[in-house]
């Protein structure tokens, strides 16, 4: 089975910038896929090389199977795209703008009605249906374009930044319909500065810089390859910082009587450092493990200082 | 499935196994929704040619966006036009001799026709997608199913439309001030239709080369203007010296001109025929290289 999403050495420079770099990885069907990088990684190129808005320089991208350029009329029926900027028909009220796009897609006018309203009605802006784009609010203007990006009943859902700039409330309204989508099988990219987000929403993210994939990998255990803080509050200050001889450990060092130790992988550490702090004759009256965000290990693989360590301590 | 190393070749594998089980397995991960339908509308016969339902949905949202504000389509060329006929036509007309036997305001009607015709049918194809793309809601269209030949011809049939309606309504107009003949009504209906489809489809290249609106304006006072009024619209070329009788057939609207007049009048300064032919075959290319320019993606995407 073709999955939903195949690249291959996917390349596109715009003068001397490289947007993509030989980008090549799968989104698996049903999958809700996160795609993460900093600004100007190649995130946004990439999916408007999926919907045909940027031509490739080399490689190969394919939805479902079908090549984004060779079978673009397939490609693109199955993708719906929810896209960072405000790019709607500013000449028609948003219900004809979602019947309209319905139709293009070949859905007769109809079903479009009937899909315009539903799309309307499950973002929760009906009300506003004979509105033009223009005289929306913000956070109706990105409800909206979710709704747009649903009329088509796509198997694909792309969202490129669907929460930039919205309220908490809204965000959290965006979520509830997007995971009974993705539960209903269908396929969701997401690209996302709210990491946190990533973190909890996706099965999946791959972690994008200089238009090339770092890693792809879960979300636990990403955050599993960075380092965690292991706190130790002791029952009385001690002197010195203790000389731990414990495996994993990368740095040590006091705040008053706790003792802070970052360690790969804090969970695996902790009996040892209680059995050696013991030894040593330290009471020890409290223990506090704190895993290392996604956003710390994002932060840690895509820092611009290429010699960096690859997975340093975040300080 | 190995990479194709040639984006643009299709895949040797029969389209219609492909969908077949793509299909089924979109169903089957939409358990209980009774709605879904077996095949995408785009991948089944029928609704998709390049006169499908897409391209219907995009020619309706062209004749409505122009139909819906009559003040900004059909009333500015409606009042040209009746200062056209009551300054040149009847003021200035009552002082004119016959021209080639008519009456100057009747021989003047089918240059005003022309002229408003081709100039609504660019502005309309040029302007619709120009702002399109300077708002960039021509995503909506280029990120869909529709093959680039059914969005290049809603464009321009859409167009060319509006031309049309603009030329019946210029007719309307004459009628109030003088009663219009149609002498060769086959020769009419055939020129006002390639006529407007020549004009949208020059607009269509003129919406996708423009860089801001004033690039518009200048298309059409620069270009569009002095060959119309070169055109022989005013006046006959009878009346020219040879030598300027003879460059103006280099002007294409000359022929234009000329073909929609003999629709009226029956009068003709050059073959009919072989203008609507040159027109015909001319406008064919246009239409072609903007097929050819929307699949390239020119002034459209990066």
């Amino acid at each position: 089975m073709d999955p939903a999403i195949r690249t291959d050495g996917l390349r596109k420079a715009y003068g001397d910038v490289q947007a993509l770099d030989g980008l090549t990885f799968e989104v698996d069907r049903g999958e809700f896929f996160g795609l993460l990088g900093p600004n100007g990684a190649g995130k946004t190129t990439f999916i408007n090389v999926l919907v045909g808005l940027v031509r490739k320089d080399g490689g190969t991208a394919e939805v479902f199977g079908f090549d984004v350029e060779g079978e673009y009329r397939q490609a693109r029926d199955r993708i719906g795209l929810a896209p960072q900027e405000f790019n709607v028909d500013r000449f028609f009220p948003i219900h004809e703008v979602l019947e309209h796009k319905a139709g293009y897609h070949g859905v007769p006018q109809g079903e479009a009605e009937r899909r315009a309203e539903e799309a309307l009605k499950t973002v929760g802006i009906w009300e506003k249906r004979d509105t033009r784009f223009d005289w929306l609010s913000g956070g109706m203007k990105r409800r909206f374009l979710l709704a747009r990006a649903l009329v088509t009943e796509p198997e694909l859902l792309i969202l490129d930044e669907p929460t930039a700039g919205v309220d908490v409330q809204l965000r959290r309204d965006l979520w509830r319909v997007i995971e009974r989508l993705n539960a209903g099988g269908t396929t969701i990219l997401l690209t996302t500065h709210y990491i946190e987000e990533a973190e909890r929403l996706c099965d999946r993210v791959a972690i994008v810089d200089s238009g090339r994939i770092v890693e792809v990998s879960t979300p636990d255990e990403l955050r599993s390859r960075g380092t965690d803080q292991v706190h130790l509050t002791l029952s009385e200050r001690p002197a010195a910082v203790p000389a731990l001889d414990v495996e994993g450990v990368v740095e040590t060092r006091l705040e008053g009587s706790t003792l802070v130790v970052t360690a790969q992988g804090g969970g695996t550490v902790a009996p040892d450092l209680l059995r050696e702090l013991e030894y040593e004759g330290y009471d020890v009256l409290d223990l506090d493990i704190r895993r290392a965000s996604l956003e710390e290990v994002f932060v840690d693989m895509t820092r611009t200082d290429e010699a960096a360590e690859p997975m340093g301590v975040i300080q | 499935m190995s990479a194709d190393s040639n984006p643009g070749e299709r895949r040797a594998s029969n389209p219609g196994e492909r969908r077949a089980s793509n299909t089924g397995e979109h169903r089957a991960s939409n358990t209980g929704d009774g709605r879904e339908t077996p095949t995408r509308a785009v991948d089944s016969r029928g609704g998709n040619g390049v006169f499908g339902v897409g391209f219907r949905s995009l020619l309706r949202r062209e004749i409505l966006r122009f139909v819906r504000r009559p003040t900004n389509t059909f009333l500015p060329p409606a009042i040209t036009n009746v200062l056209y006929f009551a300054v040149f036509g009847v003021v200035l007309g009552q002082r004119i001799e016959d021209v080639a036997g008519f009456d100057y305001i009747v021989f003047l009607l089918p240059g005003l026709v022309v002229l408003g015709a081709i100039s609504n049918a660019f502005e309309n194809a040029s302007f619709s997608i120009f702002h399109g793309r300077w708002n960039e809601y021509i995503h909506e269209t280029l990120t869909s199913p529709l093959s680039y030949t059914s969005m290049v011809l809603a464009y321009i049939l859409a167009a060319a439309l509006r031309g049309i309606t603009v030329g019946l309504i210029i007719v309307g107009i004459g009628l109030v001030f003088t009663p219009v003949p149609i002498a060769e009504p086959v020769y009419l209906a055939a020129f006002m239709i390639v006529v407007p489809l020549l004009f949208a489809s020059l607009g269509v290249i003129g919406g996708l080369v423009a860089n801001d609106f004033d690039d518009l304006t200048v298309m059409t006072q620069f270009i569009l203007r002095p060959l119309v009024f070169f055109g022989a619209v005013f006046y006959s070329l009878e009346i020219l010296p040879p030598l300027y009788r003879t460059l103006s057939l280099v002007n294409p609207m000359v022929y234009m001109v000329n073909g929609v007049r003999y629709g009226f009048l029956g009068y003709q300064e050059v073959d009919p025929l072989v203008s609507l032919g040159v027109l015909s075959g001319f406008t064919a290319a246009v239409v072609a290289l903007d097929v050819y320019l929307f699949k390239r993606g020119y002034g459209l995407i990066d």
